[in-house]
């Protein structure tokens, strides 16, 4: 099954995560991401807050679908990512991106359990939806969400500082063990790492006119 | 440790239990309000502390500390230190104790739990500092889990000090405050210079940091929507 793993982490997979930074965007504005070496440490920060978060959110919710009641599961789902998630601007791109899977995930893996998911659910519960219905576990779901946490706002570094391709690779994957211990630990809980700088640069970086990313 | 506040048939509220345990002696020192008061130094790696607190409907508490509480690490290899809050809330609830400050090697744990009846309100606020004057700092990670009716309303873990993953240079303050509010209702997003002020449901949370107490305060205050003892009078 690791080829549908490959293809849901995949950035070419049209889920709309191409027009978010993740933060990147206001980080380079604020003066907090500049070079190779302040783009790793911002990895690592949003990997071990709001990437261990999805991760949890994401094997849960693909746990949701063996649920008795899978509708009830991922309602409840929903509202411990909103509590989890209190900035308006990161709901909104969480929700957006979510749409955006479902919209591919449910054509490319038709399940009765894409139609348990709330309307504009959160991202990682419809990864985890995503993951089930393409026959992946809890864990895989885990790993897809901890890498996405990641590598969407690497790409969006390097596009808008003109960064060397090959460095923005190399300093992505030697996060890899560091996805993987986030993901592991993050499969069979609901962690609730929160980063207050990250609140911060989405509601700043949401009232800008200016931005080229959505967030 | 417990207090329960309960409101009497006149419309006062009474404290029929308070109970002390262990570190923290409690003093009544107002018809509704309690100061927790340190007993021994510390708190020290390794002290685990519950604090119980019920405020019925109808019912006000406030809680205080007489003091900073200044976290110790035991000696050689130190465990963390804990102390959570498990509160349950019909009436109005304050929680505005003293600044923590932890000091190096001390690692601590804090932890609030409230779950919120209909018509329950909360406001509670915290202030850390790591490390002493010219000290490395300590650790602290800080837990808040506000329920209402069972629906989780705000769930946030912070971490910070040296070893805490996303505590990371350049920002790496020493200095952090928080308030979260529940039953004052602001909508609209604030933002300030290492300061932020989110909505929650039927409340706000606000957030700030530096590389001073006074600093993150003053932040805190800039994007808070009534100033701080106004918001204690809200409780009272």
């Amino acid at each position: 099954m690791t080829a549908a793993l490959l293809t849901l982490a995949d950035s070419r997979l049209p889920a709309g995560g191409h027009t978010h930074s993740g933060g990147v965007e206001q980080a380079i504005a604020a003066g907090v991401l500049a070079d190779p070496g302040s783009l790793a440490v911002f990895l690592r920060r949003r990997l071990t807050t709001s990437g261990a978060v999805a991760a949890g959110l994401a094997a849960a919710a693909c746990r949701a679908v063996d649920d008795a009641d899978p509708v009830a599961a991922l309602g409840a789902l929903d509202a411990e990512a909103d509590a989890r998630t209190p900035s308006p601007a990161l709901r909104a791109a969480s929700r957006q991106q979510g749409r955006g899977l479902v919209r591919v995930g449910s054509r490319a893996w038709p399940h009765p359990a894409w139609a348990a998911l709330p309307t504009q659910p959160h991202h990682p519960l419809a990864l985890g939806i995503a993951a089930a219905t393409g026959g992946l576990t809890p864990r895989d779901a885990a790993h897809a969400a901890a890498y996405l946490s990641i590598s969407g706002p690497a790409t969006a570094a390097q596009r808008l500082l003109a960064m060397d391709p090959i460095t923005v690779a190399a300093v992505t994957a030697r996060l890899a063990p560091e996805v993987d211990e986030v993901a592991d630990a993050s499969a069979g809980a609901l962690p609730a790492a929160t980063d207050p700088l990250l609140d911060l640069l989405a509601e700043v970086h949401a009232a800008r006119a200016d931005r080229f990313f959505a967030s | 440790m417990e207090v329960v506040a309960r409101c009497d048939a006149r419309g006062r509220t009474t404290l029929p239990i308070v109970r002390t345990s262990g570190q923290l002696a409690v003093r009544r020192t107002g018809a509704a309000s309690v100061h927790l008061v340190a007993t021994a130094f510390g708190p020290l790696g390794g002290d685990d502390v519950e604090i119980r607190l019920v405020v019925e409907a109808g019912a006000r508490l406030s809680v205080h500390t007489v003091a900073a509480s200044v976290v110790l690490p035991a000696r050689g290899e130190s465990p963390p230190s804990r102390q959570v809050v498990r509160a349950e809330v019909a009436g109005v609830l304050q929680l505005a104790p003293e600044p923590t400050v932890v000091t190096a090697r001390a690692d601590h744990r804090a932890e609030l739990h409230a779950q919120l009846a209909d018509g329950g309100e909360l406001t509670a606020t915290e202030q850390v500092l790591l490390g002493r004057v010219g000290e490395e700092p300590g650790r602290w990670t800080g837990t808040t889990r506000v329920e209402r009716d069972g629906r989780p309303l705000v769930h946030t873990a912070i971490g910070l000090g040296p070893g805490a993953p996303a505590w990371l240079p350049p920002v790496a303050p020493r200095a952090y405050v928080s308030t979260v509010s529940i039953g004052d209702a602001w909508p609209e997003v604030a933002t300030g210079v290492d300061a932020v002020r989110l909505p929650l449901p039927g409340g706000w949370v606000g957030t700030a940091w530096g590389d001073e107490l006074h600093d993150a305060v003053t932040r805190l205050a800039s994007v808070s929507p009534r100033p701080v003892d106004e918001l204690a009078e809200v409780t009272r």
